[in-house]
């Protein structure tokens, strides 16, 4: 069974000025442990499609039609508290910039911390702690215990990202959303978190939506490609036909 | 302890720096102001004193010499103890301000207090519901509040709660014979209380308020919301935390601000306190009572930046470890 399926989804903002369609009729389908890379130029609604399947879209977003099933138990009209859940459980994200995305008043573990705490309460502090540090070890991070403390401040781009990553993971996803991680990296750094993403999905199983508009990203880790313009989901299948199709039409 | 010895001693010396700068323009800047310091001890008899009674008078009062002279013998004696008199009043000017600085400091205390803890509240509540009805109906209320001039507010309140309702005392700090009873001293606060707190309320809520949303608007607060936290937890959590250093380091200033905020409350409801105090210093060229009155507000203002910064690096570490790489540099 598909792990997550988008059917006919369709996001609009709604401005003084109008609606504005952000995201037309997308339909796609994504299945255990798969990595779906989706390209695009910047604002074709790459990221808008990946917020409005997890709810964080902005209050003047709204999904006007369509269906979304996770693991085929269907989530649209999902209330926040639900979604809430999910998110913490289900679903995790990693953004562009890995040093906005922390909280720059916050250490590092305490932010990890929090996030494995909602995802098992029942652990106690001391329980709690050594998961930080297990998830620190986990992405890379050397002398974890020591850089638990430290704040976001402290880390270089990379590093701060494989934090941001440590978090996702706390939830133990089954759908991880990586919205352009490597975009804010130099190319060793980059070609460092995704091979860590690649072994994270060894070892973890989880699927993953990673956007980006950079082929070299997509070709080192996609089992499939989509392509997407102006809102709409222009291609989608194997990952060699996609690249065929952006150099054929010059995207 | 983040703070070492060599801080605690920098701080030190900026404090003494800043006193020192700050009454030299202090007495600079009244000395030079128009006006003349006679009419503070004398009164209209001034303008029927001769030159030379003028001239033998300010010899008295020891403002015959240059500025320069005159500062360094008021710090020799300030050193002492010795602040001078008040021209106005003929009495030390520390005994005039101690007996009307308990009531200033309660006013201005209590309403800082007040106004501190309900406008983090109101801020939390509206950005909370951001651009929803209660929002706006408080920011609606808010802006009306901050619009009403205090001395209007204040004669408002007298009309309503004194002179129809009969309710609560319209001047003084405490009724006749009634010094030590603190009901009494609460029923006179109320009035002024409301004018003070009314009167600056809205300005620091509304600035909590626009902080939080632009840190509603932040990454991290995407990330976490993916970590499952509703929009509540991460405004409590996460966004209130990083908006608390700018609002700590605003109300460090604010509080000789609201504390001069009182003049107003304090002169239409007749209370015996400071503000009313500075006023009259500078309007009569009381110098010696105008020089302890700005001092004292001076380092209440240092005061607060310093408890302001170190509460601030224990919120915020970047600062802390701003602070520490310039002294290493």
């Amino acid at each position: 069974m598909d792990v997550l399926t988008v059917k006919d989804l369709s996001v609009s903002f709604y401005r003084e000025s109008g609606e504005i369609e952000a995201v037309k009729h997308v339909s796609f389908s994504l299945r255990p442990g798969e990595i779906l890379v989706i390209m695009g130029d910047t604002g074709c609604g790459k990221s808008v499609l990946c917020k409005s399947i997890v709810k964080l879209l902005p209050d003047i977003a709204k999904i006007k039609t369509g269906q979304i099933l996770f693991q085929g138990k269907e989530i649209t009209g999902y209330s926040e508290k639900e979604m809430q859940k999910l998110r913490g459980a289900s679903f995790s994200m990693i953004f562009q910039n890995p040093m906005t995305a922390l909280n720059p008043c916050m250490s590092v573990g305490a932010q990890i911390a929090e996030a494995v705490r909602l995802r098992s309460p029942e652990l106690s502090r001391r329980e709690r702690w050594d998961r930080v540090i297990e998830l620190l070890e986990l992405v890379g991070i050397d002398r974890a215990k020591e850089r638990a403390g430290q704040y976001p401040f402290h880390f270089s781009g990379g590093m701060a990202q494989r934090c941001v990553i440590a978090i996702a993971l706390a939830a133990d996803p089954a759908v991880l959303f990586a919205d352009e991680p490597t975009t804010s990296l130099d190319e060793g750094m980059q070609e460092q978190i995704l091979a860590l993403l690649l072994e994270l999905r060894e070892k973890l199983g989880m699927a993953v939506i990673l956007i980006t508009h950079n082929p070299k990203v997509a070709a080192r880790v996609a089992d499939r490609a989509a392509l997407m313009r102006d809102g709409e989901l222009y291609r989608i299948g194997d990952t060699e036909e996609i690249f065929e199709e952006i150099i054929y039409n010059n995207y | 302890m983040r703070r070492s010895y060599i801080t605690i001693i920098e701080e030190l010396i900026r404090f003494v720096l800043s006193v020192f700068f700050l009454s030299v323009l202090v007495f600079t800047l009244s000395r030079v102001a128009p006006g003349d310091p006679l009419y503070a001890y004398y009164g209209d008899r001034v303008e029927k004193m001769g030159t030379l009674e003028q001239e033998a008078a300010r010899e008295r009062l020891g403002l015959h010499e240059p500025i320069p002279v005159q500062y360094v013998r008021w710090v020799k004696n300030a050193a002492h103890g010795d602040f001078g008199i008040s021209y106005q009043y003929k009495r030390d000017v520390k005994e005039v301000i101690a007996g009307r600085l308990g009531n200033t400091l309660l006013l201005g205390g209590l309403g800082f207090v007040i106004i501190f803890v309900l406008a983090l509240l109101l801020g939390l509540f509206c950005a909370w519901r951001e651009e929803k009805r209660a929002d706006k109906i408080v920011c609606g209320i808010g802006t009306l509040t901050s619009c009403i001039p205090e001395f209007w507010l204040s004669l408002l309140l007298i009309l309503v709660f004194s002179v129809w309702l009969k309710w609560l005392p319209s001047s003084g700090a405490y009724s006749m014979g009634a010094e030590g009873s603190l009901a009494d001293r609460g029923r006179h606060l109320l009035l002024p209380l409301t004018v003070v707190v009314l009167g600056h309320l809205w300005y620091y809520a509304y600035l909590v308020r626009n902080r939080l949303l632009e840190e509603t608007r932040a990454d991290y607060v995407l990330l976490a919301r993916m970590k499952g936290l509703s929009g509540k937890q991460v405004l409590y959590r996460h966004c209130l935390r990083n908006a608390l250093p700018s609002y700590l380091s605003m109300m460090a200033i604010a509080f000789p601000h609201i504390l001069g905020g009182t003049y107003v409350a304090e002169t239409v409801f007749s209370y015996p306190g400071i503000g009313t105090l500075a006023y009259e210093s500078a309007r009569y060229q009381d110098y010696n009572l105008l020089m302890l009155v700005s001092l004292m507000t001076g380092i209440l203002v240092i005061f607060g930046n310093m408890i302001a910064e170190i509460l601030n690096e224990r919120i915020d570490p970047r600062i802390y470890l701003k602070t520490e790489a310039q002294q290493r540099r």
